[in-house]
């Protein structure tokens, strides 16, 4: 990936340098060997900071919606699941598509930062679970690529529901304790809302407490009231990039939320995939007159 | 506030769209159809502005199970409305199926204004399983535990 960061500097800088666009979002090294965080590059020169390795899991495609009403241009390097995102934000017409310029990245999944930090430097370090699961490694959406454009790991063939059948078998009470047990430990940061890219909402319910949907209150019910509101409202928009569980502190499993509802989605709805295609219509933005039928 | 067990009766909150299902409810009150007095009635213009969080703010400020009814598909005042709301309770069903909640605490019906036997049929039906099962203690908020 070394040569390819070589590539990545340099393509931002003739972005820079022509003034094809203000700003290049991309990753630069964290404070620790096993963390890449964001850079907002502007100057040619510091475009030497940028760099591509197996620790830039964010995803930069939210940071975009800071800049949607700046003048000019802001270019922003993507992966598979960033790519997704990006698309999801231009469905939702959050973005207007002649204001970004989109560079496009082959991942090879990412590196697992909190397994990096246990198994210490020179050891083998496993990919998240998200990125072996992954089926879009590659963006699907750009204006340049960079690197080979071929599938560099190894796909799986279909998303993997087996932890959401697996919950889906138990009886009523095992369910409820089992998703009791995960929310009595949400500390409502609010973070996964924050890396979420379809929580886009200019205006979240959960910041009005004035409103009397949601108090500041800390209890178990207000958390799951939080967490299923907030499910159901990336319904069919949800790319499953798994950002939400990675910045939960508390380790909360928020995935297998909206796994439940994409698997839902699939089999009610016919497939789909969130992100893959911007011009697709959205599940719960539509209907079909041959819905399946419950209501009686 | 808490609920005593021995006098508890199930509290069922019903979402009835404007056009159909309130006036459902109205004849069923006007041919003298007797159903059980666990309902509240909540009218809404169209059964598609039930709102998700509606549902969850229902369960827990203490309601026992909700109905959401509305016109017939074909039916809707406003041309499509019911058809998206059959889409999102499709998925929100089995989403809070998925939590733990017993499937017959949310229930969906179309209900028209001329089916008063049918309504009185579908609240009796929806207040008898809901006496077999018991207050609900599930997403409650503390002042309302029981």
């Amino acid at each position: 990936m070394e040569d390819l960061t070589l590539v990545l500097r340099r393509t931002a800088k003739e972005i820079l340098e022509k003034g094809e666009a203000q700003m290049v979002i991309g990753w630069e090294k964290g404070a620790f060997w096993y963390s890449s965080t964001s850079a907002f590059i502007s100057k040619p020169e510091d475009t030497e900071r940028l760099i591509w390795d197996e620790y830039c899991v964010n995803n930069l495609a939210k940071y975009l919606l800071d800049y949607r009403h700046k003048e000019g241009k802001v270019a922003v390097f993507v992966k598979g699941c960033d790519s997704r995102a990006l698309n999801v934000l231009l469905q939702d017409k959050q973005l207007k598509r002649e204001k970004i310029l989109i560079i496009g990245l082959a991942c090879p999944g990412m590196k697992d930062e909190v397994e990096a930090r246990k198994l210490g430097r020179g050891s083998s370090i496993p990919l998240y679970k998200k990125c072996r699961e992954c089926r879009y490694p590659n963006a699907l959406n750009y204006d340049f690529f960079i690197g080979e454009d071929k599938v560099i790991k190894e796909i799986p063939a279909q998303d993997d529901f087996s932890e959401v059948q697996a919950l889906e078998s138990l009886s009523p009470d095992e369910k409820y304790n089992k998703f009791v047990a995960n929310y009595e430990r949400c500390l409502r940061c609010y973070a996964c809302r924050n890396i979420c890219p379809a929580c886009n909402c200019r205006e979240c319910i959960f910041d009005r407490t004035a409103s009397g949907w949601s108090s500041k209150a800390n209890n178990v019910s207000e958390n799951m009231f939080f967490a299923l509101t907030r499910a159901l409202h990336v319904a069919g928009r949800c790319v499953g990039c798994g950002e939400c569980e990675r910045a939960c502190p508390v380790n909360i499993p928020i995935m297998l939320l909206n796994k439940k509802i994409i698997q839902d989605i699939n089999a009610l709805f016919g497939e789909y995939e969130a992100g893959t295609d911007v011009t697709a219509k959205l599940p719960l933005g539509g209907f079909e007159f041959t819905d399946p039928e419950e209501f009686m | 506030m808490s609920v005593n067990e021995v006098t508890w009766q199930p509290k069922i909150l019903v979402f009835a769209c404007n056009w159909c299902t309130y006036a459902g409810a109205d004849l069923t009150g006007l041919s003298r159809l007797q159903y059980p007095a666990t309902v509240r009635i909540l009218r809404v213009p169209c059964s598609g502005r039930i709102n998700p969080q509606f549902v969850l703010k229902a369960f827990q400020k203490g309601v026992d199970a909700v109905l959401v009814a509305g016109c017939h598909p074909g039916d809707c005042h406003y041309t499509t409305g019911n058809y998206f709301t059959r889409r999102r309770f499709l998925i929100m069903r089995r989403l809070m199926e998925y939590v733990g909640l017993e499937p017959e605490r949310l229930q969906a019906r179309w209900i028209s204004a001329a089916e008063a036997p049918k309504f009185q049929q579908v609240i009796t039906e929806i207040s008898e399983q809901i006496r077999a099962l018991g207050p609900n203690r599930k997403l409650r908020d503390e002042e309302w535990k029981i």
